[in-house]
């Protein structure tokens, strides 16, 4: 019972990550890209609860709608390899043989350059918005999701009552949904947990180097990027409030996954 | 009721079955013996017209004056709906981990003769108090029940098809011997009931002393002998049967 109570504490902490982002249009005091020059590098206090950053702008507003375009990124390009992932490691794993070993041996060929290699090679050439971001993250992120189903799949489809649906003359794509699919859920979503963490990570590190989101949008990465010369005169509140956001939002969502690999919740027996 | 004729299967050009000929005779309990991989499930198999894409096969399954090796799929889908009721050796993995219990067991009975969810849900109920299963189940999900009440949920749903054959592919060698000897006697009881005609694919003797009319001994691939339960207990005549009958307990 204490793994239930841990991953309620890390859901809630997710859960409250999120949901401020997403109402980070009603929640934040200030227009987040609203300077002021009258109230630069201002510290934290009762009227700009996280400071101000250079150019006068409320960190805390920053931060709310940052968080809410770094998890759009990083949920549109989960949801991308997502899509991608299933498909190819379905395809994979439930017709076998060639198919299974040409695909495969093409994935082992993917699975041996970084991912960041390539998207900051795309990234640096095509100077690509935030949709253009989610859209290579999500392009080269499906590679272990593939992996994932496809074992599922195989470790399925041999089953009993796979048998007995094909007996039956099940249609494939029922076999496929509501046999396959289904029951490889647990496994697909902690897999997809950790793909959204590192796609996060991915966001923030490419805005790090200053070739992720455009620097009119705020994003936790973004924020960091200009933080850096601020750190050396002392305002270190423009860079702590989106490195703890970043930290906490990545280690609550690898927590969650961690509890959910737990193997008591594996319903079928090999 | 199912005559196999000189039926032998192939698998890569590697025999798997040779030249196998016995009868199932209707309302009759018939145990076919063997240990493993002496192809008792790929007979099966073959009855049930589920062998593997490479296998070739030779030789007549008649059920009802018709060959079930080169029935059409539409044949064979109505057997296997109706007809034919096959229990497998691992229940736990018979049923789907994440659907309900109640919408397989539907599945596996009511939709295959085609009855209604309303007729499906007093008709059960019965069966399942019949077998001493709560009614709970059907809010449950396969992992939350033991092997044994899964395997009695699979005999309801027999029960409710009252399939012409049973075939039942090692039902007992999950279970622990109170199970066993509880399964056994739904069996013979399911035979006597209705005079639904069992094929028992076993390699315990014990189960086939206790159930079975008639019996096929397997071994490699072949049929070593075959006969009623009492006169191949009583006479073996085969050195296989001599050593299997020798090494019970």
């Amino acid at each position: 019972m204490k793994s239930r109570k841990a991953l309620l504490f890390w859901f809630s902490i997710l859960g409250l990550i999120v949901s401020l982002t997403l109402l980070s249009s009603v929640l934040t005091p200030f227009e987040p890209n609203v300077m002021n020059m009258d109230e630069v590098y201002a510290a934290p206090s009762a009227d700009h609860w996280l400071g101000t950053d250079h150019l006068g702008r409320d960190v805390l507003s920053r931060l709310l709608e940052g968080g809410k375009v770094t998890l759009t990124v990083a949920s549109s390009s989960v949801l991308l390899s997502l899509i991608i992932g299933i498909v190819y490691g379905g395809i994979s794993g439930y017709f076998g043989g060639v198919t299974d070993t040409v695909m495969m041996r093409l994935l082992e060929a993917f699975i041996t350059i970084p991912a960041l290699v390539i998207i900051l090679a795309f990234q640096a050439f095509m100077q690509g918005g935030m949709w253009g971001m989610a859209l290579i993250i999500g392009l080269t992120g499906w590679l272990v999701t593939a992996r994932i189903v496809r074992s599922e799949f195989i470790r399925l489809k041999d089953a009993e009552f796979i048998q007995m649906a094909k007996m039956f003359r099940t249609p494939v794509w029922k076999i496929l949904w509501s046999h396959l699919l289904r029951n490889s859920i647990p496994a697909i979503f902690v897999v997809t947990l950790f793909n959204f963490s590192s796609a996060i990570f991915m966001e923030v590190s490419l805005s790090f180097l200053g070739i992720g989101i455009p620097p009119a949008i705020p994003s936790w990465g973004n924020m960091l990027y200009y933080a850096q010369n601020d750190i050396l005169i002392g305002a270190w509140w423009i860079a702590l409030f989106p490195g703890l956001m970043i930290f906490i939002t990545i280690l609550a969502i690898n927590f969650i996954g961690e509890a959910w690999k737990n193997p008591q919740r594996r319903r079928f027996n090999d | 009721m199912i005559n196999i004729v000189d039926l032998s299967i192939r698998i890569n050009g590697k025999e798997i079955i040779n030249h196998v000929e016995f009868t199932i005779s209707h309302g009759k309990i018939t145990a076919l013996i063997g240990e493993s991989g002496s192809g008792k499930s790929m007979t099966v198999s073959s009855i049930l017209g589920i062998l593997p894409r490479d296998a070739e096969t030779s030789g007549e399954i008649v059920y009802q004056g018709q060959n079930l090796l080169d029935a059409s799929d539409k044949i064979m889908e109505n057997v296997r709906r109706k007809d034919i009721f096959t229990i497998f050796q691992d229940v736990s993995n018979s049923f789907n981990p994440s659907v309900k219990m109640g919408r397989q067991l539907y599945a596996f009975s009511a939709a295959r003769v085609g009855d209604t969810v309303d007729v499906f849900n007093t008709k059960m109920l019965v069966l399942v108090e019949k077998l001493e299963l709560s009614s709970d189940i059907f809010d449950q999900y396969p992992f939350e029940l033991s092997g044994g009440m899964l395997q009695r949920c699979m005999i309801a749903c027999a029960f409710y098809v009252k399939p012409a054959l049973l075939i039942a592919d090692e039902p007992t060698s999950a279970l622990d011997m109170v199970l066993q000897k509880e399964f056994i006697q739904l069996v013979i009881r399911l035979n006597e009931d209705h005079g639904t005609t069992v094929l028992l694919i076993t390699h315990d003797l014990d189960v086939v002393a206790e159930a079975a009319h008639d019996m096929v001994v397997m071994k490699q691939g072949s049929i070593v002998e075959t006969g009623t339960v009492d006169t191949v207990f009583a006479r073996p005549a085969h050195a296989y049967t001599k050593r299997l009958l020798a090494s019970r307990f």
